[in-house]
């Protein structure tokens, strides 16, 4: 018998035992009434109702009989229905289970559907990604480039606010107590295809617009390249230092006598890892580190070439202390015919105050520069040095001399917080945060420069009130609120001697000059 | 016998000396990578022996809409093997890569092997598709590419489309109709064929996919044929795949001659073969008749006999605005 027919039976075999049983109590009543007299205690019947008894009996079990038959009726009828109710719920069973299993099947493929959607729509989306510019925005600025990468800008900038206060001036100096803005500059940068890098770098921070970097850098690997344009000139080692990074507002009298930015071109690289960098260049020639304003095309028809060697022969070992030791030398060899544009318009104190010029006299030979240069990293502390000789003839009226004046500077840093001090700035651990109780960085720093001006230039190629030699110590505290915000103040005085042209030192130079600066720089 | 080995040893420098290495890319539609992995293999055979020369042959696959904006848009293709020669009148009219002659520069309209669109369901045909009528019903789903991108999804189209104005007198409403039935039947738009059939082979979605013949036959190869079988409509389409060089990115590379003798050893023996072997219908009668038990037989229309020109049902089905556009909401 299957489980079907078990369960079958099961059902209709007590309603057949409850009809039955419910049968036999009739007939068992009716029996007893009749089988039990014998037990029972006799009955007396009546003498008149003997006759009657008998058809009385008879009557009552053809009722029972009656009864009996109605109650088969009735337990047929309920085992008919008992059936009919099963066959029906064999019917039903299988087309329900069929239904719940074409629901399974269609929710399964709605779901493969949703999958396959989703699927496709990231293989579009990873698709149109490729297309798509990449913009990005962090502490080294703004930058947006194509999906291909062949077109990368980036928008940098430095904002120095500064202030200078003369102290203890005598009355003499012309220094002017001023705030101003130091630089103000957007820094655009970029690379196409890969190898190509610009940058753009106009100064909003002076009286006018100045182009200050304009160049193309063509980079075949990292040890070739190609610079043309208008750029640094690869000789003094603090002028080649980044604005936003040097130690003081503004760079030693040593830096003085380099050559700020000139226009030419240059062929420059890294090599053994970085171990030895290199640098040579041919450039219109600039005068003494002259302000960018100076001439936007030669003024005659030679041309200077400049260059610099410089080793850092510990950079990819594993000795540490020495990792950041570095030193090389720089150097510029031009001639010039008689102009003055080839001559600076002045070397200028710390406070930015010219303490000697030039007087109607004009560049006229050779004019050749060398620097020894170095510097030293090492966990908190910085060291920093250079020596530079710049050699110049020059002609005033009828008299010509060689000029050989000679400068250099030492300075010195400590990051009192612990963060490793480099050439490209601090960088705090934990970022100015005072809610939890983090402060920034915090560097001590100190310098002294000396700057000599030949004899020979006395009194005949100077102004009067010139000084022939000027030295200057500083001393300051930077303070790097994270890397983008720096706060710095610092003191710097300058002494000067002998020269005086035709009248003795003049206002400027007649007494120190006491300074205190200050800074607030955003560069990022 | 020394000077001959000498002359031998010298001939054979500079055969080496003067062998070079040739770079071709093949720019191809979606469900063409096995038949060009063993037509590649074969063509550089040839060459080597022909010139000594090595060719190197790259492909790249995919839609054939999209490929051939890939082209236009700057994508360096020595050749071009697509869907649907309105694809590659695109590249001529846009790019001005190649003439716009180009279709008469190989025999039979520089289609070298055709094909058709074929039904493959799953084994048993429990739906029991037996042709397009049965596709357009309420509770099929069909799986078929996305007409916008995909050449056999514009065969398909067309096949459908075709069917239609057959059984309805050329009745243009009751035409569109039916493809408007057809794609609300349609739960997933893959950009082109190879994806269509991982959709329906491998994500098991769909009970008929609308095939290049060549696809379905893959579909038994690769999935087994206890899994699905191929029916063949009543009426189908005859799609052409044409092939062309791309002249002026053969001039840059320096390639023509080898990509025109690419494209013209398609026709060859082996070409043709190879084609068969794959499932393309091949031109060359002696080779189709070998082959013959590989294809279904079908009443197959052409494409200038229903709708006139390419250009013309591109315009009035699968440009922007056009019927397909209309009739379908994803």
């Amino acid at each position: 018998m299957n489980p079907k027919q078990k369960s079958k039976l099961g059902r209709i075999l007590p309603t057949i035992l409850i009809g039955t049983s419910a049968a036999f109590i009739f007939l068992a009543a009716a029996h007893g009434q009749t089988t039990n007299s014998a037990d029972a205690a006799p009955v007396k019947i009546p003498a008149d109702d003997a006759s009657g008894s008998a058809a009385g009996s008879a009557t009552v079990a053809s009722t029972e009989a009656a009864e009996i038959e109605t109650l088969k009726k009735e337990i047929q009828t309920l085992d008919q229905k008992v059936q009919k109710l099963e066959q029906q719920r064999e019917v039903e069973q299988p087309a329900v289970a069929e239904s719940n299993q074409e629901q399974i099947q269609e929710l399964d493929q709605k779901v493969r559907i949703l999958e396959r959607r989703r699927e496709l729509d990231k293989e579009a989306a990873d698709a149109a990604a490729k297309t798509q510019p990449k913009l990005t925005l962090g502490q080294n600025g703004f930058s947006f480039g194509s999906a291909d990468s062949n077109f990368i800008a980036s928008l940098h900038g430095v904002i120095q606010a500064d202030s200078r206060s003369f102290i203890n001036d005598g009355g003499g100096t012309a220094g002017k107590n001023t705030f101003l803005l130091r630089r103000a500059r957007p820094i655009f940068t970029g690379t196409v295809f890969h190898d190509f890098d610009f940058n753009f770098t106009p100064d909003f921070g002076g009286s006018g617009v100045v182009i200050y970097d304009a160049f193309l850098n063509y980079r075949f690997n990292s040890a070739l390249q190609v610079e043309g344009g208008r750029f640094k000139s690869p000789v003094g080692l603090e002028s080649l230092q980044t604005d936003a990074w040097t130690a003081f507002n503004e760079r030693s009298l040593a830096t003085g006598l380099v050559p700020n930015r000139d226009i030419g071109f240059e062929l420059h690289g890294d090599l053994f890892a970085g171990s030895v960098s290199y640098a040579a260049g041919i450039f219109n020639g600039a005068p003494d580190y002259s302000t960018p304003t100076a001439p936007a095309q030669d003024v005659d028809d030679n041309k200077a070439f400049a260059g610099r060697l410089f080793f850092q022969p510990w950079k990819a070992t594993s000795i540490v202390p020495l990792q950041g030791l570095g030193f090389g030398v720089g150097g510029s060899y031009e001639s010039d015919r008689g102009t003055a544009a080839d001559l600076t318009s002045g070397y200028k104190t710390d406070g930015q105050q010219n303490f000697f010029t030039y007087a109607g006299t004009v560049a006229n030979g050779v004019h050749w520069r060398i620097s020894p240069q170095g510097y030293y990293y090492y966990g908190p502390f910085s060291l920093l040095g250079e020596y530079v000789i710049s050699d110049q003839r020059v002609t005033a009226g009828a008299v010509s001399a060689n000029l050989r004046n000679t400068a250099w500077e030492v300075t010195a840093g400590w990051v009192l917080t612990g963060e490793d001090a480099t050439y490209n700035g601090v960088t705090p651990r934990h970022p100015f945060d005072p809610r939890a109780g983090d402060w920034g960085a915090w560097q001590v720093v100190a310098r002294y420069a000396d700057l000599n001006i030949d004899n020979a230039a006395f009194p005949t190629f100077a102004t009067a009130g010139s000084a022939s030699e000027a030295k200057a110590w500083s001393a300051g505290v930077n303070w790097y609120l994270n890397r983008d915000i720096r706060i710095d103040a610092s003191f710097s005085r300058t002494t000067f001697e002998g020269g005086g042209g035709t009248a003795g030192l003049g206002p400027i130079t007649r007494q120190p000059e006491n300074t205190i600066f200050t800074r607030v720089q955003v560069a990022f | 016998m020394k000077t001959f080995l000498k002359i031998l040893l010298a001939s054979s420098l500079v055969v080496t000396a003067g062998a070079k290495e040739i770079k071709l890319l093949n720019v191809s539609y979606d469900p063409t990578r096995e038949l060009y992995q063993e037509y590649n293999a074969a063509f550089v055979k040839h060459w080597k022996a022909r010139t000594g020369d090595d060719v190197v042959v790259s492909q790249s696959h995919g839609g054939s809409g999209k490929q051939a904006q890939s082209v236009i848009n700057g994508l360096e293709a020595d050749v071009v093997t697509l869907a649907l020669a309105y694809d590659i009148d695109a590249i001529s009219q846009k790019a001005d890569l190649l003439p716009a002659g180009w279709q008469k520069r190989l025999p039979d309209n520089s289609t070298p092997y055709t094909s058709t669109i074929v039904f493959l369901v799953r084994k048993g045909n429990p739906k029991h598709i037996q042709d397009w009528d049965d596709v357009v019903k309420p509770g099929v789903s069909v799986v078929t590419p996305n007409p916008k991108t995909s050449g056999g999804a514009r065969w398909a189209y067309l096949a459908a489309y075709a069917y239609a104005l057959e059984k309805n007198g050329h009745d243009e409403a009751k035409a569109r109709d039916f493809v408007k039935r057809l794609y609300k039947n349609v739960p997933v738009l893959d950009s082109g064929a190879r994806g269509s059939t991982v959709t329906f082979a491998q994500r098991g979605i769909g009970d008929v996919l609308l095939a290049w013949e060549n696809e379905a036959h893959l579909a038994l190869k690769e999935f087994g044929a206890d899994k699905f079988e191929i029916v063949a409509p009543s009426l189908s389409i005859l799609a052409e795949p044409p092939v062309a060089v791309v002249d002026k990115v053969d001039k840059r590379h320096g390639t023509l001659a080898v990509a025109q003798a690419y494209l013209e050893y398609l026709y060859s023996d082996e070409g043709q073969e190879i084609a068969a072997e794959n499932f393309y219908r091949p031109r060359n009668q002696a080779i189709a008749e070998k082959y013959a038990a590989n294809f279904s037989r079908l009443k197959l229309v052409t494409l200038d006999q229903e709708f006139g020109s390419w250009t013309k049902a591109q315009a009035t089905h699968f440009a922007d605005g056009g019927v397909f556009d209309q009739i379908y909401q994803p």
